[in-house]
């Protein structure tokens, strides 16, 4: 905090590198350094520096009991050869893509039904969002209850569940995952969507009227591409989120059946928290963080995001 | 030297300094005696209904002593992930609960625990008040570092009596034939024979603490934790494994035991609904339906000690479980004199009746003369007996092994009970630890 207030200060004795003391228009422009200090410095403190330590971390061996051993590259010899690792990855992968495609259609469709002026609307609205007021660990526990094979929804719809084994398979609990995933974040979605839908112009919707476009065509030709960027957005976000599931896997599967839905995040915290391997925990942490820049990174690039073109198309 | 420079280079080391910092702080913080709170003993223990005890011996300690007692409960299911991150701090508590065994193991190791060995010497009753068989659990090379608290918590086969009747069985299954017969009534009067809390894995885990033991005795699984892991792939063990893979296919725990959980109620409930014949769960079970339905757990729940194995090694009155929670206290206490005056309370009449009065069972030699005052006088004399007379008690195997084997272990015996790994598998799965 010193550094702001030393360089707010007029400097004495007129160094050449010294601003003119501020005054009037003059001091418009682009903004000092000194504006991002307290951001850097957040930034720094709770995101650079932990990361720094666990890049550190990563090549010792520590249970958390006296001091961290430097290992060299034993963490990651271990985790390239553990099967685990590999599987916890493609796991990763699946959850997302198949968050993505669930969620997208279903909050593009009720954000845009939520941003128009029916009746009822928003009281129907204010019902959706309930989910994304409770916890994840407040919804897991909610659906496992709700999921119980004896006596929960399986037990009563046995002709449509079977046994009701529904976490005990593979295939059953990333559906269940993947299920309640939607369930809790897709009200998320559809505010963001909602936001989008109400920022469109009203004379684009008016010009295609009377052009003769129906509503599935005002729909595909108009809603649709003004939501382009807003997409973007909600899919970086819902990859980045379904790379850090975590609470949800906890409560709902444990990783199981075996290892059958240990996502990378979960097999990060059960190495560091419940094997007390640190080191290797925080070689898993770094392998998350970077994969979660390259595919947001790939997004960004595939998507024509970085342009930052403006997404009023047409006007 | 310009501003640009200026502010990068002091970021730079301010980054530098921070992480030495964490660095720092993530070290052996783990200071003397002097670091530690003045006047004030830490005593961390697991939160959870028995809590009340705890507190109560605290305020009583409290009352007499200049250094006083703060009780950290600290949630259960974080206890130990919680314990091994502070233990080693100047955050470190002074007494905590443990399970003895592997859950102390490293602790001892990195030399962070005062052997208690001294505090014996001058009162002999530390030792000479608890069961033999419990005690011994703490004990590490040859030196001891807990006194047992709470009660001890074997693993026994209960079961719905009414549901039995209703099938034709008379009697709880005394031998693993009588076991695979009341199996097959089970499946044929339309039950699960046996409620499993799969989802939860340690339920699934006492299947085979026992099965070992009664198969190949005590000594397999002593010589695996000691070392020899070629004991898993012996005859015996092999044996074990395909005695349980038969009780599996033979449908003994119904199709869709990997959903259920006891913690939430699920295989409980089971068994309380005449919906499964039998549930192997350690003792605290009855204070389970007892909360749950009453009704149930005075009238209709059976228990029975698990099955002897025909031709197996192990002595059909062996246990398996918890034996006991202990206080183990942390070597750099500032007030050790005081640690061992608070531990002679474990022993003492009125903690033996109060922790009998909430339904567990300690494990003091005067415990006999109090367990009329238990809720269910019957239940705990029947307890109490078999730990007594156990020749041996052996510790669930996620506690006897240090937490880091725990995932392992939990992982092998889940997948082996629904099918994804084989013998074989297991065996590998082990002989990793």
């Amino acid at each position: 905090m010193t550094t702001l207030a030393t360089r707010k200060r007029p400097a004495p004795g007129g160094s050449p590198q010294s601003r003119p003391a501020r005054s009037g228009a003059s001091s418009v422009g682009r903004p000092g350094f000194a504006w991002a200090l307290p951001a850097t410095i957040f930034f720094a403190l709770f995101a650079l520096v932990p990361l720094a330590a666990v890049a550190v971390l990563s090549f010792t061996s520590w249970s958390g009991l006296g001091d961290p051993k430097f290992v060299g590259l034993e963490n990651w010899e271990t985790l390239i050869a553990d099967p685990v690792m590999l599987k916890s990855l493609w796991l990763s992968l699946l959850f997302i893509v198949l968050g993505v495609v669930t969620q997208t259609p279903l909050s593009i469709l009720l954000g845009v039904w939520a941003a128009g002026n029916q009746r009822n609307r928003a009281v129907l609205s204010a019902i959706y969002f309930i989910p994304l007021l409770l916890s994840s660990a407040a919804i897991s526990v909610l659906w496992r209850a709700l999921l119980d094979p004896n006596f929960g929804i399986p037990g009563q719809l046995s002709w449509l569940f079977g046994d009701g084994n529904l976490l005990g398979t593979q295939s059953g609990a990333i559906g269940v995952l993947i299920f309640v995933g939607m369930w809790q974040f897709t009200p998320f979605h559809t505010l963001i969507y909602q936001g989008a839908a109400k920022g469109i112009p009203t004379v684009l919707y008016q010009a295609a009227a009377i052009d003769g476009a129906g509503m599935m065509r005002q729909f595909f030709s108009i809603t649709l591409p003004q939501l382009r960027n807003t997409a973007i957005t909600s899919i970086i976000l819902m990859v980045v989120g379904g790379l850090t599931t975590f609470e949800t896997v906890l409560i709902l599967t444990n990783g199981g059946p075996g290892t059958d839905t240990t996502i990378t995040a979960f097999y990060m915290y059960q190495e560091a928290f419940q094997s007390f391997d640190f080191g290797v925990g925080s070689a898993i942490a770094l392998v998350l963080v970077v994969v979660a820049t390259v595919i947001s990174l790939v997004v960004v690039k595939v998507s024509g995001y970085d342009k930052m073109n403006s997404s009023l198309e047409g006007l | 030297m310009n501003n640009r420079t200026w502010m990068s280079r002091s970021l730079a080391g301010t980054a530098v300094m921070m992480l030495g910092f964490t660095l720092a702080g993530c070290g052996g913080g783990g200071g003397d005696a002097s670091s530690r709170p003045e006047n004030e003993l830490h005593l961390a223990v697991y939160g959870d209904a028995s809590n009340k005890v705890e507190q109560a011996m605290v305020d009583k300690f409290n009352e007499t002593s200049d250094v006083k007692i703060v009780l950290d409960t600290i949630p259960g299911a974080d206890y130990q992930t919680k314990l091994q991150t502070i233990i080693d701090t100047d955050s470190a508590p002074d007494i905590f609960f443990n399970w003895g065994g592997g859950s102390i193991a490293n602790f001892v190791e990195a030399d962070l625990l005062l052997p208690l060995d001294d505090f014996i010497e001058e009162d002999a009753q530390l030792k000479d008040a608890f069961l033999p068989s419990v005690f011994e659990t703490a004990v590490i090379d040859d030196k001891s570092y807990g006194i047992p608290m709470r009660g001890t918590q074997p693993v026994m086969l209960f079961n719905n009596s009414e549901v039995l009747e209703q099938a034709g069985i008379d009697a709880p299954p005394a031998t693993w034939d009588e076991l695979l017969d009341a199996v097959e009534k089970l499946k044929a009067a339309g039950v699960t024979p046996i409620a499993l809390g799969g989802a939860d894995q340690w339920p699934t885990q006492m299947w085979f603490q026992y099965m070992f033991d009664r198969v190949a005795g005590e000594g397999l699984f002593q010589a695996a934790l000691d070392g020899d892991t070629d004991v898993w792939e012996s005859e015996e063990s092999r044996k074990a494994l395909g005695m349980l893979r038969e009780l599996v296919d033979a449908g003994a725990f119904g199709t869709n035991f990997d959903s259920v959980k006891f913690t939430d109620g699920g295989s409980p409930t089971l068994l309380s609904s005449g919906r499964a014949g039998f549930e192997l769960m350690g003792s605290w079970a009855y204070a389970t339906h007892l909360d749950a339905n009453p009704e149930f757990a005075e009238n209709v729940l059976g228990y029975s000690e698990f099955p002897a194995i025909e031709g197996g090694e192990g002595d059909p009155d062996n246990l398996a479980g918890n034996t006991n929670n202990f206080y183990s206290v942390h070597k750099d206490t500032r007030y050790p004199e005081e640690a061992a005056e608070f531990l002679k309370l474990m022993y003492s009449d009125e903690f033996v009746q109060e922790q009998i009065a909430i339904g567990n069972l300690p494990t003091t030699t005067n415990t006999e003369q109090f367990l009329d005052e238990a809720s269910n006088p019957e239940y705990a004399k029947y307890q109490f007996d078999l730990v007594k007379e156990a020749p041996h008690f052996q510790l669930s195997w996620d506690q006897a092994y240090p937490p880091e084997a725990t995932v392992t272990i939990h992982t092998a015996v889940s997948q082996f009970f629904s099918g994804q790994i084989d013998e074989d598998g297991f065996i590998k799965a082990m002989q990793s630890l």
